[in-house]
């Protein structure tokens, strides 16, 4: 779509995420949320953040378009946008991107949208924001919108205010709103978790269908390894601000190697006995431990798990990596492996889960 | 249609209301004394006269020795027709000495209206969006003390300092000026200033409460996450959901300074509106004219709240009207 900034190179990929630390001044003390990720989405690609609550996903997303608050929060490193670092834009610049380049949908569309206006109204708001479209053209592309996004009687629905839309109607509105300027990459944090089981497979079906269509790349962020299964070409595992293991989606399910992803794994309903949780909490942010941060609450951690840095992410398969420290030189590999959850065809169960529960 | 119908209905109960109101007012005046035949018989009495008789004669003339639901309906009567009897404080009928009354009153009312109406929730939203900087306690502090100081106090101070020390505007009211002069805004700059200073207080501090709850809401990142710019959405977005618990604040707020205060304002400006003819009207015992002016007060009260109700519906659709 148009855009007033004219140093996107086509050539680069949609989304280069490096070094992002995100960090809040709070009474308390400086509050680490993001320590230091790096990743990328490529263009048409589905990238999911997997971790539990506080791990500092829903925070790295939103600090690519500088969502957060500024002060308290701080957002440090580099992020591109087809080779347009946008920490280097301006605040009116920046929002030339967002809505427009990058659109959001949130996890809790009860609360998303304003409860003095019609749907409609809004949805026109964040197309004419970007583009000098005449009412009478904004309200029949919205309208359009609706009616793709799977609104039944949209031309009538579009003068509804947002508390006349049940909870799936309301997450579909939204999805029309972030699709309405035709975005590279939908920013997806949650969209499914406030919702019915029934309704979120629809959701991310339609999810799926208009990536198709627009050809745009998702970075979606969740918790539900099964909404995972169904959704993420490529998954990133976060914990406590850092990034513990990447990969291609087959690979993490069938061979999940930090410990932390094999808990998360274990969580799942239909996995093995254990299901009471991964015992333990998440680190302080205020004061994250020395070493690797899921090394507390490890079942495998040895002393030197506990001491300096987060270890550095190993390659152990083609677009696989790691962040533990025994799969590094001198280490044993096959102490965290777990043989029983890679022997499971985690993928196919997960999914047909979510499967069964269509239409 | 849900909202027609509540409309009617709600007409219907502010007249209920002011019936409720003028019944009242019948029965108190009814046990009170009437000074006219107090006088009738101080009268007879001084020059040799049966005062009984004179009472009873006064009452005949004023129609007070009918049955009393004859009287009733018949004052009732004379209400909704505007036939609001004879002033003797004022020398005229009541209806003409309340209108000259209310000419002065809205002469300060409709700008210090408009202008709490427009400052306080601006200065409101302003005060939230920079919380706790010393922005927001300069105009929380300003709050406080338009809040705080008697508004009658604060006229006389202003009285002092602007129009005696500095001479900059007129000591004494000249109700003669032309309504849209510039004499006129000097000697009203005065009372509307007091008036603004004391009315927008609550509705600052309120405004400021509620629009901190909504610039923290999921849709003012929603908006943010659309590309609104942060005055549009301070605008649009934080504004209006404001305005719903805030327009109860306004009516009340208003209402309040107009009955109360401005009596006050009135007698230390020396403004000859409703309010300081209410206040002679008492002082000198002029009972239809009293009656007159708590007519006019109760039906900007009425008026006022079925205003307020009406606007919820706008500014709020989600507070609906279909089942009532």
């Amino acid at each position: 779509m148009s855009s007033n900034l004219p140093d996107f190179d086509e050539d680069a990929p949609l989304l280069e995420v490096e070094d992002l630390s995100t960090t809040f001044r709070t009474d308390a003390g400086t509050l680490l949320a993001v320590d230091g990720i790096d990743f990328t989405v490529r263009k048409g690609e589905t990238v999911c953040i997997v971790g539990e609550s506080g791990s500092g996903k829903t925070v790295a997303t939103e600090s690519i378009t500088r969502l957060i608050k500024e002060p308290p929060g701080q957002v440090d490193g580099t992020i591109r946008n087809k080779g347009l670092n946008l920490m280097e834009l301006s605040e009116k610049e920046l929002r030339s991107i967002r809505g427009n380049n990058i659109a959001h949908i949130f996890q809790n569309p009860q609360e998303a949208m304003n409860h003095c206006y019609t749907v409609g109204w809004q949805i026109v708001e964040a197309l004419r924001v970007h583009q000098d479209v005449p009412k009478k053209e904004a309200r029949a592309r919205a309208i359009d919108l609706l009616d793709r996004v799977g609104i039944a009687n949209a031309s009538a629905r579009f003068n509804d205010y947002p508390h006349e839309f049940s909870g799936g109607q309301k997450q579909r509105a939204m999805i029309a709103m972030a699709l309405v300027a035709e975005p590279d990459l939908l920013i997806a944090d949650e969209p499914t978790t406030a919702l019915d089981v029934t309704v979120q497979a629809q959701i991310l079906r339609l999810l799926n269908e208009l990536q198709e269509e627009y050809g745009m790349s998702i970075l979606f962020v969740t918790h539900d390894l099964g909404v995972v299964a169904e959704i993420a070409d490529r998954v990133i595992v976060m914990y406590s601000g850092k990034v513990m293991e990447r990969g291609d989606v087959f690979q993490i399910f069938e061979q999940p190697a930090h410990p932390y992803t094999q808990a998360l794994m274990r969580c799942l309903p239909d996995k093995g006995v254990d299901t009471g949780g991964i015992p333990g909490q998440l680190p302080d942010p205020l004061d994250p431990p020395d070493g690797c941060r899921f090394a507390p609450r490890c079942e495998h951690a040895i002393e030197d798990c506990t001491i300096g840095e987060q270890p550095a992410e190993m390659e152990i398969d083609s677009d696989h990596e790691v962040s533990c420290v025994f799969y590094q030189h001198g280490y044993d590999e096959s102490v965290v492996r777990d043989r029983e959850l890679e022997d499971d065809t985690a993928i196919e169960d997960s999914s047909t889960e979510v499967g069964a529960t269509d239409d | 249609m849900g909202l027609g119908k509540y409309i009617t209905a709600r007409v219907a109960w502010a007249g209920i209301v002011s019936l409720v109101i003028v019944t009242i007012a019948f029965i108190l005046m009814h046990f009170a004394p009437n000074p006219a035949i107090q006088q009738a018989a101080t009268d007879a009495a001084l020059q040799g006269n049966d005062p009984q008789e004179a009472i009873e004669r006064a009452e005949e003339l004023r129609g007070l020795d009918r049955p009393i639901h004859v009287q009733y309906l018949d004052f009732l009567q004379n209400v909704y027709t505007l036939n609001w009897g004879w002033s003797e404080y004022r020398s005229q009928p009541v209806p003409q000495a309340l209108l000259e009354g209310l000419y002065y009153s809205a002469q300060y009312s409709v700008p210090w209206t408009i202008l709490t109406l427009l400052i306080g929730p601006l200065v409101g939203v302003y005060s939230a969006i920079n919380m706790y900087s010393w922005k927001d306690h300069l105009a929380t502090g300003f709050a406080f003390f338009g809040f705080a100081i008697p508004n009658f106090f604060f006229g006389i101070i202003l009285l002092l300092v602007f129009a005696i020390w500095l001479g900059w505007v007129p000591v004494i009211y000249n109700p003669d000026v032309a309504v849209f002069s510039l004499e006129n805004i000097r000697q009203l700059i005065l009372p509307v200033f007091v008036l603004v200073t004391g009315s927008i207080g609550g509705i600052m501090r309120v405004s400021r409460n509620e629009s901190a709850e909504f610039l923290n809401a999921d849709f003012m990142k929603t908006a943010k996450a659309k590309g609104v710019s942060p005055m549009r959405a301070y605008a649009y977005h934080v504004m209006r959901p404001t305005m719903v618990p805030l327009s109860t604040t306004v009516v009340g707020q208003l209402l309040a300074i107009f009955l109360g205060s401005s009596v006050l304002v009135e007698v230390v400006f020396g403004i000859p509106g409703l309010g300081r003819l209410t206040f002679n009207a008492l002082i000198n015992q002029d009972t239809n004219l009293v009656l007159g002016s708590l007519l006019v007060f109760t039906f900007i009260g009425v008026v006022g709240n079925l205003i307020e109700d009406l606007v919820f519906t706008i500014l709020d659709p989600r507070i609906s009207y279909d089942d009532r």
